[in-house]
């Protein structure tokens, strides 16, 4: 299986100092392995009721047994899963991660190869005209992108501007049942049980034709972790444990050829062997009509089963964007007071903040924060940067950012005779702030304020990266289990809707009410 | 006895000089008129006067001592000033705007603050508007509660800036008459103002403003009926007319 490695560059220059040494000695110190992945990759790892599941799982289960301790799970967006074993905070990754020669360049360790996998081309039922790789040379092909996928439809020869990139294979597949595209490639597990819940318009086209070995991860460094693992693989394959959950979770018999194929390959970090030709061996029959239903009906039996989940990730979302929202606005007003001070050496600074973060991206503060920062502070700080943590700081911080221009266009707005009116009577700067010009200020920034908090709740989304099961996040995973994505990415829309429709209305009934006080006085001219 | 003095006073925006050399001393009790045309530095003199500006050159003693940037807020509680527009604070009532800064420049209890507030409105004939947001005044109510507001700080001398320039014809009297009863209480008042009627009637000092420099300087009596400067003629009779 074939995923892609989206890892900013200054990770890689950051490259893990976080000590190598001993890391078997300190998992078992702290009684805890910590697996990163993303559950969203059927039928590695899911989360269908709330609760991680699949293959990978239950590997990664057996494995935290075989060193004697618990294991933890961190659940977040692909694009952040191998960047946590560079900043420390997982041991390992189990995300179905194809063994590559790109990857161990990069710096990662690779377990021996624990799943034989090999990448499918998927087409619509009946669809007689694409069976083999040649046959979509010329065609439009949906991806995930940055998986071993693309890099197989590129080594078909497939030009890039005929290739559809994705970021999740399930998107791919919609693509292609929507017609948009004539074929989608990806890992045959994967693709074989996402069609056996949902997408019946679909089928694979024919066996295999690359084959993929899929290894546990390591930061480098930490070979010692890296002999565990392999020990204990070799151990649960011998002993019946992997036999069963290959069956539980592919359907299908584990063979004598496969533990034959896994013998040959048992040395740690064995690359994929490109192109081999894998016909003989037969597919699997996919029968995709067990869940019944198109991936577009609306279905309300998943829905019912779905909806506390999205309300809960709906809870954590409000949660979320209300401590940002007070954070950014009392950071918010503290820069525009600086950036007016009377004290000209302290505007520089507010203004250069402000500029700084309105002038990058959110889902790159999101990462400095969470990525970057562990490896710059002290252990000691570092440790309570947790997910939580970080994702309401880097909302808080952007927030801050953006009320405080709100702010002051308040400030600057009003007539600067108030200024001076205060001032005059003996205020100083401060006092004339606090008494006369912010009180007037509040009802002006009130309604572009609660547009920002309107932007914040749906940027909350962006913190999924770093692990948080927000709204956003539960949906995608629920939708990409199978069933109907229509079904929950609608309900999700209807969600943050049901958020933000009342904040909005809010602002208009704010906005009538406090336009009767504005009127211009009577008998005052110009 | 002199209250206050103004010396060899400049004040440059840019390139443009609007005061050019003032010198200027003026009594305890000295009802002042200021008069000019538009633009020959009557708002700045005055703006000068309690620092709102900060004049380029030259100084201000106010009660025998200069004033400067770190004692100006002192200076300011004993100068009260009152502006072209009002500029009332619109988010408190009338009583609110008198008694803001008594609360909370000289620490006086709200109960204190409020009696006091209360007279100084009785005074400007407002009591009946104590609870009225400034929206619901007409300008010349609003005008006079900003009179009460700055006689809130007990102040030894009034700056008014215009104080009749922005408003309706009908409302200027109202105005004009709570500013005589506070010059007969023997208030020092300096006053920039386009009246002629007042600084005839209440004045007791006329000074004539061109380009930035005291062109006149004398009783009513002489500047505005026996002018000697042929520009002091020009402008009254260019005032006069209108």
């Amino acid at each position: 299986m074939a995923r892609r490695i989206l890892v900013p560059l200054f990770l890689l220059a950051l490259a893990a100092s976080a000590g190598a040494q001993g890391i078997v000695d300190r998992i078992r110190q702290k009684k805890e392995l910590v697996i990163a992945t993303d559950a969203t990759y059927p039928p590695f790892e899911t989360k269908p009721g709330g609760n991680l599941q699949g293959f990978d799982v239950d590997v990664g289960q057996e494995l935290a047994k075989e060193l004697g301790v618990k294991v933890r799970w961190i659940d977040q967006e692909w694009a952040g899963v191998l960047g946590s074993l560079e900043s420390g905070k997982a041991d390992l990754v189990m995300a179905g991660v194809t063994i590559t020669a790109e990857r161990k360049a990069k710096g990662y360790l690779f377990s021996r190869p624990y799943f034989l996998s090999g990448q499918v081309i998927t087409r619509r039922k009946g669809d007689t005209h694409i069976s083999k790789p040649e046959d979509i040379k010329d065609k439009m092909v949906s991806v995930q992108a940055e998986t071993t996928g693309q890099f197989a439809v590129e080594k078909i020869g497939v030009p890039k501007n005929h290739q559809l990139r994705f970021d999740q294979i399930q998107e791919g597949l919609l693509d292609l049942r929507n017609k948009k595209s004539d074929a989608c490639v990806g890992d045959l597990p994967t693709i074989q049980a996402i069609l056996r819940t949902g997408y019946p318009e679909l089928e694979i086209a024919g066996p295999p034709f690359v084959k993929e070995n899929l290894g546990i991860v390591v930061w480098k460094g930490n070979e010692p972790l890296v002999a565990q693992i392999n020990r204990a693989l070799g151990r649960m394959m011998v002993d019946g444990r992997y036999a069963r959950f290959y069956e539980k979770w592919f359907q299908e018999p584990y063979t004598t050829a496969l533990v034959a194929e896994f013998d040959a390959q048992k040395s740690a970090g064995s690359p994929v062997k490109e192109a081999e030709d894998l016909s003989k061996k037969p597919v699997p029959a996919v029968s995709a009509d067990n869940q019944g239903g198109s991936s577009f009906t609306f279905r309300g039996d998943l829905l019912a089963k779905a909806m506390p989940l999205l309300l809960r990730g709906a809870v954590l979302t409000l949660q979320i964007t209300a401590l940002s929202l007070v954070f950014g606005v009392v950071g918010g007003l503290l820069l525009a007071l600086l950036r007016l001070s009377p004290i000209k050496a302290l505007r520089p600074p507010a203004v250069a903040y402000v500029e700084v973060v309105r002038g990058t991206p959110l889902l790159m503060q999101i990462y400095v924060i969470y990525f970057v920062l562990p490896a710059v502070l002290p252990p000691g700080i570092s440790k309570y940067l947790t997910p939580f943590v970080a994702g309401v700081l880097a909302l808080s911080l952007n927030a801050a950012a953006y009320s405080s221009e709100i702010f002051r266009a308040g400030i600057e707005s009003l007539d600067s005779g108030q200024m001076e009116a205060a001032r005059s009577l003996g205020m100083n700067h401060s006092m004339a702030m606090r008494y006369v010009i912010l009180p007037q200020t509040i009802r002006r920034v009130l309604p572009p304020l609660t547009n920002e908090a309107v932007a914040l709740l749906k940027d909350s989304s962006l913190v999924s990266v770093v692990a948080l099961a927000e709204l956003m996040r539960v949906g995608k995973e629920i939708a990409t289990d199978g069933g109907s994505p229509t079904t929950i990415y609608l309900t999700v829309a209807a969600i943050y809707l049901a958020m933000t429709l009342p904040l909005t209305w809010l602002v208009r009934r704010l906005e009538e009410r406090w336009a009767i006080g504005r009127r211009r006085p009577e008998g005052a001219k110009a | 006895m002199s209250i206050l003095a103004v010396q060899g006073l400049t004040k440059r925006f840019g390139s443009n000089e609007v005061l050019k050399g003032i010198d200027l001393e003026i009594n305890e009790g000295e009802v002042v008129a200021l008069i000019g045309a538009s633009g020959s530095g009557k708002s700045t003199l005055l703006r000068c006067i309690n620092h709102l500006e900060e004049p380029t050159a030259g100084q201000v003693v106010f009660q025998n001592e200069v004033v400067t940037a770190d004692r100006v807020n002192e200076v300011r509680r004993h100068i009260g000033m009152v502006f072209q527009r009002f500029n009332l604070f619109p988010h408190l009532t009338a009583l609110g705007n008198v008694t803001l800064a008594p609360r909370k420049v000289l620490g006086l209890s709200d109960a204190e603050a409020e009696k006091q507030g209360r007279e100084l409105l009785d005074q400007v004939h407002l009591g009946q508007k104590c609870d009225a947001l400034p929206a619901e005044l007409s300008g010349g109510q609003q005008q006079r509660v900003a009179i009460a507001r700055a006689l809130a700080l007990k102040p030894a001398a009034m700056l008014f800036d215009e104080p009749t320039s922005a408003l309706d014809p009908e409302l200027v009297g109202e105005v004009l008459e709570v500013m005589r009863d506070l010059a007969s209480s023997g208030m020092t008042m300096i006053v920039a103002t386009h009246e002629m009627g007042f600084a005839r009637d209440v004045a007791s000092r006329v000074i004539f403003l061109e380009q930035g420099r005291i062109l006149e300087d004398g009783p009513p009596s002489q500047v505005l009926e026996n002018p000697r400067e042929a520009r002091t003629r020009e402008f009254l009779a260019r005032v006069l007319r209108a």
